[in-house]
């Protein structure tokens, strides 16, 4: 298969899964409004055209994209951190009954608490600075992942197992060969449901302890009644949550592709 | 190969519940023999013992005279639930490497997935995987993998029964192939009787709770068997009416 | 008989490590052996909570909470359900909303908690800002999902037995797509509190959010550890409440206990 065959192929199946652009225009029409309609210098509804104005004063003061590299870099080391960490304990709790069994009320506990109840004792325990901020991210980002992992690893068809057993798989073989292939279509699941919850919290934190990033430049903008600014950085993390989506959908759709399409299905 | 008096009992509800008893038979080389019995007599646990992925609670399984411990070297077991035994992830060569991979270098594996692929007919789809081919071709590449190992013996549990009545015809046809070429021995389960017959050189009986070798009957159907002619033979309807009768009985 | 299958069902080992941890906790903090200025024993934080309802200051808290959680949720599964419900039962709707959903759709709430600093100041109405939106998703695509997804072959039956379309409606789809929407509806609940308090946190300084940010500031880990569990609990319960109530009241939603 040719490169430009491969490539192809998979913008086809990007394209197929993204919905209708007309779809945009409910969107646009409110923009749309929103532009025409504010005439005088509103300073609670600032128009659109203002908004660009105002992250193009923040870019020119070098401020902008300092910010959006630090959230970005906090969002994906944490990710980063938490899979690795989710991934290994899910596999150890999907493999092990009794492991799980005993941990089980344990981490239900710990599951029930928000993930942005954790960042005031973060801040407590760290201060305000970038580990703080990183180890909220994998504190936050960690559930999806390893309860997708586990429950996974749990799911495994017996059969696969018998299938190791009789061709004599060391317990090495048998996590390397046949387990931790079975659980990677659930580990890509829980990283992307834990994505827009890494960008999340790494706003929370932003916002609340003004470390730096996009969040802490919209609650200084805010301080300052800079509204335009404040909804144009708001349109900016749409946009890049947007960007970070979908870039991971292709990123998962192509290292999916050698798993029947059933495990790729959505699941909410 | 040979079971001795093996007994089995598995964990059940509120204790163990015996499921096979006292079965006693052997296995010659380049034998085919089916095992047939009205479902929940214990086939695939039969045969689960035998591949050595159960031990019996009493008895004995033998290999070449040796006792097992565990799944043994040259006894492999085909499973029926094919889409669930193949790893999906990988190509259809690399499933049928999977159990010579550790154990031999890179041209021998390459040789022998050739070889089991070219004996089940699957060379044109050694980089698809499993999950895009249909149910015969994907129960094809489980049995390649096992004849990749070269084994003495092949344990097959109603291979078929997920099979159209075609794909099934033409994988029996199969094996015949696969037995005249490589001269292994096959204890191949299931519970449809004309199958039995027409595969087998020698049918056993599992019937009873717990599962009792009722009888063992000797195929005397003239080889090589067509599908056509030889399930018309009057000897044919005769055993197979034999076997039907000792099941119901 | 029932009695010894209950205890049998019981996760003795789990709970066993869940003790077992929350009285190594404890000793170890009180022994001294290890000096953490900031992690509160669980009695300290158990006492932490007793001091806090003496004072009068966790129930007002908790009620503000749950006022702002009621009236978010309240307010966004109704139009929620009633956009899901319209764009369900509408393909060129869909068809003409759908990318715009998927745009806003993973639009952080907290990133509008400044937006709404900006238009309302310290309020109640900043809080709705920030919950709102993100709360009004999963039941929306959830009734979009359930309302569009309902069984041709039922609406076969419909027009077989000739129902008018409110009737169809009432007596058809929205039964039919009740599992999904309960389920929706659910999971918008947990959403909201967490929102709740995020907004609490950053935005409006009142209700438990503030309590936790407000006792991290004063250095009192004891009482900010006190209303983080508060959070966990009222979560676990408004959770489970609402599990309870949409399987006596929908039964048919039993088939779908998402195990998020």
């Amino acid at each position: 298969m040719t490169h430009s065959r491969l490539w192809r192929q998979y913008f086809t199946v990007v394209a197929a899964a993204l919905p209708p652009a007309r779809g945009m225009l409910p969107l646009v029409v409110l923009l749309g409004a929103w532009q025409l309609l504010q005439t005088g210098n509103s300073p609670y509804f600032p128009p659109p055209s203002d908004w660009c104005n105002g992250l193009v004063l923040l870019e020119k003061s070098g401020r902008l994209y300092p910010a959006l590299l630090a959230t970005t870099m906090t969002m994906l080391l944490g990710l980063a951190v938490a899979v690795v960490i989710g991934a290994g304990v899910g596999l150890l709790i999907g493999v092990s009954p009794r492991f799980s069994r005993a941990v089980g009320p344990l981490l239900e506990f710990l599951r029930a608490i928000p993930p942005p109840a954790i960042v005031p004792v973060a801040i407590l325990f760290m201060g305000y600075d970038e580990r703080m901020k990183l180890t909220v991210v994998v504190i936050a980002a960690i559930w999806p992942i390893l309860l997708n992992t586990s429950s996974a690893a749990e799911r495994i068809h017996p059969l696969l197992l018998d299938v190791a057993h009789s061709f004599r798989l060391s317990a090495v073989d048998r996590m390397r060969l046949i387990i931790l292939p079975s659980v990677v279509p659930a580990i890509l699941l829980g990283i992307r449901i834990a994505l827009p919850l890494a960008i999340v919290v790494t706003l929370l934190v932003e916002i609340l302890t003004s470390v730096e990033g996009i969040g802490a430049l919209m609650i200084g903008a805010q301080r300052n009644f800079q509204s335009p600014q404040v909804y144009g950085l708001l349109v900016l993390i749409g946009l890049f949550g947007l960007f970070v989506n979908s870039v991971f959908a292709v990123f998962e759709a192509i290292l999916l592709r050698r798993w029947p399409p059933k495990a790729q299905s959505e699941n909410f | 190969m040979e079971c001795r008096s093996v007994t089995v009992e598995l964990p059940h509800r509120f204790g163990r519940k015996r499921i096979i008893e006292d079965i006693s038979f052997q296995v010659r080389s380049g034998e085919f023999l089916t095992i047939v019995g009205p479902s929940g007599t214990g086939k695939t646990t039969l045969l689960r013992v035998m591949g050595g992925l159960t031990s019996p609670a009493s008895g004995s399984v033998l290999v070449h005279g040796k006792e097992l411990d565990g799944p043994p070297d040259n006894v492999v077991i085909v499973f029926q639930d094919y889409s669930n035994a193949l790893l999906q992830w990988r190509t259809v060569a690399a499933n049928v490497a999977f159990g010579i991979e550790r154990i031999l270098d890179r041209t021998d594996i390459e040789q022998r997935v050739r070889d089991a692929l070219a004996l089940v007919g699957l060379e044109k789809n050694a980089e698809d995987h499993p999950w895009q081919l249909s149910g015969g071709m994907q129960q094809r590449v489980q049995i390649a993998r096992a004849l990749a190992l070269r084994p003495d013996v092949m344990l097959m549990d109603e291979p078929f029964a997920a099979l159209d009545a075609m794909t099934k015809a033409s994988m029996q046809d199969e094996l015949f192939r696969v037995r005249d070429r490589t001269g292994t021995s096959f204890v191949f389960i299931t519970h449809d009787i004309e199958e039995a017959v027409y595969l087998g050189d020698r049918i056993a009986v599992l019937k009873g709770s717990p599962g009792r070798i009722d009888q063992v009957f000797e195929i005397g159907l003239p080889a090589p068997r067509d599908q056509l002619s030889t399930r018309q033979l009057p000897q044919f309807l005769e055993f197979r009416y034999a076997v039907q009768q000792a099941i119901g009985r | 008989m029932d009695e010894r299958r209950f205890f049998a069902g019981i996760n003795w080992p789990g709970t066993a490590v869940f003790v077992l941890v929350g009285l190594a906790w404890e000793v170890v903090i009180r022994s001294g052996l290890l000096e953490y200025e900031y992690l509160p024993a669980p009695s300290a934080i158990g006492l932490g909570l007793g001091q806090l309802a003496r004072e009068g200051t966790l129930a007002p808290d908790i009620a503000h909470t749950l006022i702002a959680v009621a009236i978010g949720w309240t307010v966004a599964i109704a139009v929620g359900i009633s956009l899901g419900f319209l764009l369900g039962l509408s393909p060129t709707a869909r068809r003409y909303s759908l990318a715009s959903i998927e745009v806003l759709r993973p639009m952080p709430g907290v990133a509008f908690a400044p937006v709404g600093l900006l238009l309302f100041g310290f309020s109640l109405k900043t809080e709705m800002v920030v919950t709102i939106l993100p709360v009004l998703w999963p039941v929306l695509v959830n009734t979009m999902g359930g309302v569009s997804g309902v069984h041709p072959r039922l609406y076969d039956v419909s027009r077989t037995f000739r129902l008018s379309r409110k009737d169809t409606i009432l007596h058809v789809i929205l039964p039919a797509a009740m599992p999904p929407i309960v389920v929706g509806a659910r999971i918008s609940l947990s959403l909201a509190l967490v929102l709740t308090v995020v907004a609490e946190m950053v935005g409006n300084p009142e209700g438990l959010g503030y309590g936790i940010v407000r006792e991290q500031q004063a250095l009192r880990p004891d009482l900010m550890f006190a209303y983080i569990v508060t959070v966990g609990f009222i979560g676990i319960v408004l959770n489970a409440g609402m599990l309870a109530l949409a399987e006596t009241v929908f039964p048919s939603s039993r088939q779908l206990r998402s195990p998020q």
